[in-house]
């Protein structure tokens, strides 16, 4: 019996867990103004150490915090050209979250993001180089036309889906792009509106404190955007939305509970739209200019690229494309044409093996990890009553799991003792003094469940007629008959008995 | 309206209608939007060109300058494009269905990997080609007829015919073959053709690579009138999508009937002269984006309707 190897069953990866103590009250920190923690710590139960523990249910904050603090970190120290791909690293993570927020959060499968963007940076740079209206206005400028366009582009939506709306939106990118082609005014520079103001003074444009200053500002922005997905995604209009999103299926039961989940999509458009605008004017303002490059498909393409690549629909996923996809197109620039080849492999290949993006990647493994290893296991284990490993992690109480096992080697040892000769010494005397074979197999059976236990009944007081019954095992609930045999001899009966319990063993 | 004017829609609607329903069938049966198709296109053009380029030689010392000649270098182009095509099929069968036809979110996925393929397609033709237009033979000639008063161009004629031709082709076997019939209770009911002993995977093949074909002939057709270059397959790609989904996807009959009225409406925005050429993606998309919104199924929606 040694020589079996047992598996470890369940698994529990490592984690930190803090070792509160018992005695003093808990304290939360919580963000000011609002109900909500910081961070989302919960206590649980050790049942092996019968102590309280403490873990971080929700780590993504810290990967946040992580990630965009390295990004602040590092980028002071970098060549002036790689400052420029930070800052547009953190402008394209910007449209990116908020599209997430389109896509994913409101469900719309809208392409206008960049038309928004365009849209409100072409509005503000005119408003800032021929009214003349100064910089720090086309703030509110943007976001005011990106609400407008943004309501525009949203009444449609109510009426048409997924794929036809896509299309409905890439042809406005396309309108937006051959209007401002057509423009008069605009046609000696290419339809770019060129020398805006900007938050970065002129002498310092393209110098080292400019970038550094459009760095700043890219970063707050992106901040910004990802706290509009907080706001928006994790309070009540996406939590609207996903209920409706469960219930896909019958969207009418979202309705009937008294979600108007249109409304809620709307809302999340509008804001986002607004959002978008506010970017568009940061872009112009940054780059000093806007041109329609910013409305053509291979722009929208690039971007699109960098949700698939991160995982569409996830706020990590967009900045984490971004990232990725921002390196490889503006940092990898002397590969030349080939560069945008290998995005377009890595989605390509991303999208082949991963469910849902590099930011689902890990889930998606542990998925596999967890059918792979279930697998293994339930090829090597045979059952014969005892828990199999996969229910054995359902299973809280633990000591059930090996009184099991116990009891499946003790049912195995006792049907090696039952023999012909052991049958006959019952039938020959049921009760008195028996071999220690019998004695032990007479013990098991006694030890027996309540449950589905064999009786003897005696039919009319007085008579010698027994019959065979089973316990229900619950109370209230009578004896079930075995079978219609009767037995005028109570020693037969017992020995009836004895066969029926053996056939039992013999068979679990 | 002038005959002229008639004569190129027809043209443009039987090069739309090739993309479109090649676009329309793909979605329908096996549920794949093909974003792929425009570099299906491409490629099949850069295919022709490069085996006509070779085979001009052996045909010139074959044939020498008869019409023998010009039929057999026709017979080379179509050849090669409609080869070309279909293996582009091939290969967006082989990336794009069969991996992840069974996983999670397939259709979503398998638009993404077609469109990162039709981008890793352009880009490399791109690089290793140049931006530079190529011409490829004209087997049609360059003359033109006489038709009640107006001058048909030879290609034009040519590719009205051959684009009509090959779609019937398409049609008869969608219609009268057993693999047609297959393709057909597929579109119905893709659930209801795999109950019935319909497979996936038999039937992906043979109409991703019909649908590749059709994107070749449209490509070998199409290069009779413009050159052939890497990009060239984004517009196509784009009319053909626009025009699918105007008509309503997956309704091939919605397709035909989308393709002629966006090459008709193209024609006339063409020919009014204060608009011209600039304003006619402007204005096929205002004209497309009304009609969706007035029937938000396009126009093959009914059909759709009645099926669900």
């Amino acid at each position: 019996m040694n020589d079996k190897v047992f598996h470890k069953v369940g698994r529990r990866p490592w984690e930190w867990r803090g070792k509160p103590d018992g005695d003093t009250e808990r304290r939360r920190r919580r963000v000011p103004g609002t109900k909500r923690h910081w961070l989302k710590w919960r206590d649980v139960h050790n049942d092996k150490s019968l102590t309280r523990e403490r873990v971080l249910a929700d780590k993504m904050p810290l990967w946040w915090t992580l990630g965009l603090g390295a990004v602040v970190l590092v980028t002071p120290f970098l060549s002036n050209t790689m400052i420029g791909v930070v800052t547009i690293f953190c402008i394209y993570a910007a449209i990116n979250v908020l599209w997430t927020l389109i896509v994913g959060t409101a469900g719309i499968f809208s392409l206008a993001t960049l038309a928004v963007v365009g849209a409100a940076g072409y509005v503000a740079a005119a408003c800032n180089v021929y009214l003349g209206v100064p910089w720090p206005l086309m703030f509110l400028i943007g976001p005011l036309t990106g609400l407008v366009f943004g309501a525009i582009l949203a009444a449609p939506s109510t009426r048409l889906d997924g794929l036809y709306y896509a299309l409905l939106t890439m042809g406005v990118a396309e309108i937006c792009r051959v209007f401002i082609l057509q423009l008069r005014a605009l046609t000696a520079s290419g339809g770019a509106i060129t020398n805006v103001d900007g938050f970065i003074p002129e002498d310092w444009f393209l110098q080292r404190p400019g970038l550094l200053l459009g760095f700043a500002g890219a970063f707050v922005l992106l901040l910004g955007a990802l706290l509009v997905w907080r706001l928006v995604n994790s309070e009540r209009l996406g939590m609207l939305l996903r209920v409706a999103r469960a219930s896909r299926e019958d969207e009418a039961f979202a309705e009937a509970v008294g979600i108007d989940f249109r409304r809620a999509r709307l809302m999340v458009f509008l804001i986002s739209s607004a959002a978008l605008g506010a970017v568009g004017a940061f872009y112009a303002m940054y780059f000093g200019s806007i041109s329609p490059q910013i409305f053509s498909l291979d722009t929208m393409l690039l971007l699109f690229a960098m949700m698939v690549i991160g995982g569409l629909g996830r706020a990590e996923g967009a900045v984490l494309g971004a990232a990725i996809v921002t390196f490889i197109d503006k940092g990898l620039i002397e590969l030349g044409p080939p560069r945008i080849i290998l995005v377009a492999l890595c989605m390509i290949g991303v999208t082949i093996f991963a469910r849902e993006g590099l930011t689902g990647a890990r889930a998606q493994f542990r998925d596999f990890r967890n059918r792979k290893s279930g697998e293994a296991r339930a090829r090597r284990t045979e059952k014969g009553g005892e828990a199999m490993p996969e229910e054995a992690t359902e299973v809280h109480d633990k000591q059930e799991l090996y009184y099991r096992r116990f009891n499946k080697r003790l049912r195995d040892r006792l049907k090696q003792l039952i023999t012909p000769d052991l049958i006959a010494e019952h039938k020959k005397d049921p009760l008195g003094h028996h071999s220690d074979g019998l004695a032990r197999v007479l013990n098991y059976f006694r030890r027996g469940e309540m449950a589905d236990k064999y009786v003897i009944h005696r039919m009319k007081p007085a008579e010698e007629r027994f019959r065979i019954m089973a316990i229900s095992g619950e109370r209230g609930r009578p004896p079930r008959v075995v079978d219609d045999r009767e037995y005028t001899d109570i020693k037969e009966a017992y020995h009836a008995v004895f066969l029926l319990r053996v056939n039992d063993l013999m068979e679990s | 309206m002038d005959l002229g004017l008639v004569v190129y829609a027809m043209n443009l609607a039987a090069i739309y209608a090739l993309m479109a329903v090649g676009i329309s069938i793909l979605w329908s049966s096996v549920g794949v939007i093909n974003m792929a198709h425009g570099a299906t296109f491409a490629v099949s053009g850069y295919a022709a060109w490069i085996f006509t380029g070779a085979m001009k030689p052996v045909i010139a010392g074959a044939f020498g300058t008869s019409a023998m000649a010009t039929l057999a270098l026709a017979g080379a182009l179509v050849a090669s494009a409609l080869i070309a095509g279909a293996l582009c099929g091939l290969v967006i069968y082989l990336l794009a269905f069969l991996p992840i036809h069974d996983k999670p979110n397939f259709q979503v996925r398998a638009l993404i990997i077609t469109l990162g393929l039709n981008i890793a397609t352009v880009q490399t033709l791109l690089w290793y080609f140049g931006p530079r237009n190529q011409g490829l033979p004209k087997i049609f000639g360059f003359g033109r007829w006489e038709v009640l008063g107006t001058r048909i161009r030879y290609d034009q004629a040519g590719t009205i015919i051959g684009a009509t031709l090959i779609m019937a082709l398409t049609l008869a076997w969608l219609r009268y073959s057993r693999k047609g019939l297959e393709v057909r209770a597929m579109m119905q009911n893709a659930e209801g053709a795999a109950y019935s002993g319909i497979s996936r995977q038999a039937t992906a093949l043979p109409v991703l690579m019909l649908t590749g074909a059709l994107a070749g002939m449209a490509a070998a057709l199409l290069s009779q009138t413009i050159f052939v270059s890497p990009t060239s397959g984004t517009i196509p790609l784009v009319k053909g999508l626009t025009i699918a989904l105007l008509g309503g996807l997956g309704s091939v009959s919605g397709a035909l009937i989308a393709a002629l009225l966006v090459g008709f409406l193209e024609a006339i925005i063409g020919a009014v002269p204060f608009l011209g050429q600039r304003y006619v993606l402007f204005g096929t998309f205002i004209f497309i984006i009304a009609v969706l919104v007035i029937r938000p199924r396009g126009i093959g929606g009914l059909l759709d309707d009645t099926r669900e």
